[in-house]
């Protein structure tokens, strides 16, 4: 597990980093940079899991740094003393919010989200930040169909029919994404708005047609744990 | 004003109601009662007077009345002396006393009326006869002027004339007294507000003097003391307005601009000395060139109400054109008067709102102040390494605790003033380094030299500097970050130069301290109004900066 703590106190530096080692318990290598830029150009060279950052969110440039952050392959977590702000770092898909001043406890939680495997279902994403050509673009969470894994990165399938590369991979997105998705396939997460029907082959092959036409595989051992979803979602729509 | 002018212009073109001609009088020295004779032979008198001395003279003068469609007929004589006045050969009245060389006369004043017999009214040729004596000017040879109308109207006109005269008068005298009051009573002294209330007063001066003639009996050997005076008041009136406008526009050089007019306006006195008419005729033009001068260049710089004086300029040029030269000053100078009025309430608009402006601005700033150390950032980074200090160590967990209760007590003693000690503002200075260097662990040293004790300053002026010199510099090769506060004063102005003594980090964009500078001029312009500098920069050890004030306000 490689960490990036962006900090310039140092008092509150050690302290995050004291704290994450010992939620690691030591399996974790751990790197301070005193300020945005350090940071940003340590990125540059370096890839992490899991960024700490504080981030002053006054003003359009905190977000348009946090914009670029949350389109990397790592989960960020920001630990920021400016919580009214903390709903639209959300919408823009850091993992976590981590309140100043904070305790281990508070701390561990949000790190643990990052090593979990097990989705947020009050996650608040609304846009996934996608980095192509040096600027950041945000994408709606309703243009997504599906996300389609590409080795380390992700395929996002748009309402639009086109589709782009994010730089995280299939987990990390999983992670960050709120309760309207739905791993299909270890390739595969579909937007269940989008479904058409489940449909069964001979052999016990599962896939799922979605709304435009396209088929999908569906694991042998997530169908069981998707149909309930659908059929929760359904009763959902005719209450 | 308006119904003045108007009123004014209606008077002048009233018809006449009584229509004569009038011949050139002659004179002859001498004394004789058969001289008032209608029908007199005029051969051997002459065109005039001469040097009459102590000696009695005779003045006659033929009309001719052509129609009277009014009432009783009267007679205006405007003529300097004592003397009786003859009608047709029949005493009408008398204007003072004519002397003899042995008894001294009693002056008479310059214009005087006289009811003439209805049995005398009728048209045709008539007689006017002065039985005359002028002890006082011996030398003067002053007209003598002649003039018939309706007894009613003689004596009306002048009181329907003094009483639209005085309305005006009236109000550039409230004016006046309204804008001393306004000058003594508002805090602060504008000097435009006083040069317009003596100019008003002025004006409300030359009107009562001009009209005094009309009411008060002036002996003719005081007649020119009037003038004299109306000349003075005239002169004064066309070097202030332009004053006043100059300072108004802000005119480059207006003190050599003032000076040259006085200059003129001085060689007009000197050159034309006893003419007065023709002085103020000259004073007013002079006058009238340097306002179109003063517009020209107001307009050119685009001047608010730079337009309306030109328009008033132009409108009293106009109306001078078509008026008798006594209307028409008047006229112009009402144009002028009402024009500095709207520019002045202009004025006035302006300095309220900056007033109400600056009032808002400093309760803004005092907002300001008390944010520093309850915005998120602050508070909330304090806390979190405030808790890990006391995990850690609550003895130094105190210390920390103590250090930031100190600067919270300072901040509260100076947030609602706008000027502190300036040991006062060092005191916060040095409580901010205690609890930023628990923050930061960065040894922050902190030095002062030349401060003044009775110096005062905005409040948190440095430490706003001090916030930005901690958070844009990384400590020296020596582990620490320095900060140097000198203080020097001269004859002119006084310098405080903060330093930073550190390595600056890499700027990102351009935020500079956006906010904090803001807040540092916004402190400046409140106490120092328009007579401070700031300057900040890097400089070779980490970061400079100045504020200069300069004494010319404080």
């Amino acid at each position: 597990m490689t960490i990036l703590i962006i900090e310039d106190e140092a008092r509150i530096a050690k302290r995050v980093e004291r704290m994450t080692a010992a939620h690691f318990e030591g399996n974790a290598v751990i790197q301070i940079c005193d300020s945005l830029k350090k940071g940003m150009d340590f990125l540059e060279k370096n890839s992490i899991d899991i960024l700490l950052l504080d981030l002053n969110l006054n003003g359009k440039d905190g977000f348009e740094v946090l914009q670029s952050l949350t389109s990397r392959t790592f989960q960020t977590i920001v630990v920021s003393a400016n919580t009214e702000n903390a709903m639209r770092a959300f919408e823009l898909g850091v993992l976590d919010f981590v309140p100043k001043p904070f305790d281990q406890e508070r701390l561990s939680l949000a790190l643990s989200r990052a090593t979990a495997t097990k989705k947020e279902l009050s996650s608040s994403l609304r846009y996934l930040t996608v980095r192509k050509n040096g600027s950041v673009r945000l994408i709606e969470l309703s243009q997504l169909i599906y996300i389609k894994g590409a080795g380390i990165y992700s395929e996002l399938h748009l309402v639009d029919g086109s589709n782009t590369l994010h730089d995280k991979g299939l987990d990390a997105l999983e992670q960050i994404l709120p309760a309207g998705f739905e791993r299909i396939h270890k390739s595969y997460l579909v937007q269940i708005k989008q479904t058409d029907q489940i449909l069964i082959s001979s052999g016990t092959k599962y896939a799922l047609k979605l709304k435009n036409g396209e088929i999908l595989p569906i694991g042998r051992s997530r169908y069981k744990a998707f149909r309930e979803r659908i059929a929760l979602q359904e009763q959902e729509n005719h209450s | 004003m308006l119904l003045f002018i108007l009123s004014v212009v209606l008077f002048c073109s009233c018809k006449r109601q009584v229509l004569y001609e009038e011949y050139d009088p002659v004179f002859k020295t001498g004394d004789d009662v058969a001289w008032a004779a209608k029908n007199l032979n005029e051969t051997g008198w002459q065109q005039e007077r001469g040097f009459t001395g102590r000696q009695v003279f005779w003045i006659r003068e033929n009309t001719r009345l052509i129609a009277n469609t009014g009432g009783a007929l009267g007679l205006q004589v405007d003529a300097f002396g004592a003397y009786e006045i003859y009608w047709d050969g029949v005493k009408i009245g008398i204007n003072g006393k004519p002397g003899s060389p042995t008894v001294d006369e009693i002056p008479g004043t310059e214009a005087m009326f006289f009811l003439i017999p209805d049995s005398l009214s009728n048209p045709g040729e008539h007689t006017v006869a002065l039985r005359s004596t002028q002890f006082s000017y011996p030398k003067l040879q002053r007209g003598v002027g002649v003039k018939l109308d309706t007894y009613v109207n003689l004596i009306r006109r002048p009181l329907l004339i003094s009483s639209l005269m005085f309305i005006m008068a009236g109000a550039f005298l409230v004016a006046s007294l309204y804008y001393i009051f306004l000058y003594f009573n508002s805090h602060k002294k504008q000097y435009p507000v006083l040069i317009f209330s003596v100019i008003c007063l002025l004006f409300f001066s030359l009107l009562v003097t001009e009209y005094l003639k009309f009411y008060i009996e002036i002996p003719y050997p005081k007649f020119f003391i009037r003038l004299e005076v109306i000349g003075w008041l005239t002169f004064s009136i066309s070097l202030l307005v332009p004053l006043y406008f100059c300072i108004q526009f802000g005119i480059k050089r207006k003190y050599l601009l003032i000076c040259l007019l006085f200059s003129v306006l001085l060689f007009i006195y000197i050159r034309n000395y006893g003419h007065y008419d023709l002085s103020a005729i000259y004073y007013s033009r002079t006058m009238w060139l340097t306002m179109l001068l003063i517009a020209i260049d107001a307009v050119y710089r685009k001047q608010k109400g730079s337009w309306l004086l030109m328009a008033g300029i132009l409108a009293s040029a106009g109306m001078n054109y078509y008026l008798l030269y006594d209307f028409g000053i008047f006229i112009f100078y009402t144009c002028i008067v009402l024009t500095m009025l709207y520019l002045h309430t202009v004025r006035m608009k302006k300095i309220e709102q900056e007033h109400s402006g600056s009032l808002l601005l400093s309760s803004r700033l005092q907002l300001e102040l008390l944010k520093k150390n309850i915005q998120p950032h602050f508070i909330k980074n304090t806390l979190t390494s405030l808790i890990d200090w006391v995990e850690e160590s609550p003895k130094k967990g105190t210390e920390f605790i103590q250090a930031l209760a100190n600067e919270f007590d300072i901040m509260n003693a100076i947030s609602e003033q706008s000027l502190i000690p300036i040991r006062q503002e060092i005191a916060l200075c040095q409580m901010h380094l205690k609890v930023m260097g628990f923050r930061k662990e960065i040894s922050y040293e902190w030095e002062d030299s030349g401060i003044i004790t009775s110096a005062t300053i905005p409040p948190a002026i440095i430490h706003t500097l001090l916030e930005n010199g901690i958070t844009h510099n990384t400590p020296q090769d020596n582990g620490t970050i320095g900060f140097k506060l000198s203080f020097s004063q001269s004859d002119d102005f006084c310098r405080y130069t903060f330093e930073t003594f550190g390595k600056n980090r890499e700027l990102q964009t351009d935020r500079t301290g956006g906010n904090g500078f803001r807040y540092i001029k916004a402190r400046l312009e409140e106490s120092y109004p328009g007579c401070w500098q700031f300057s900040s920069a890097a400089s070779a050890q980490g970061w400079t900066s100045t504020i200069k004030i300069s004494n010319k306000l404080k």
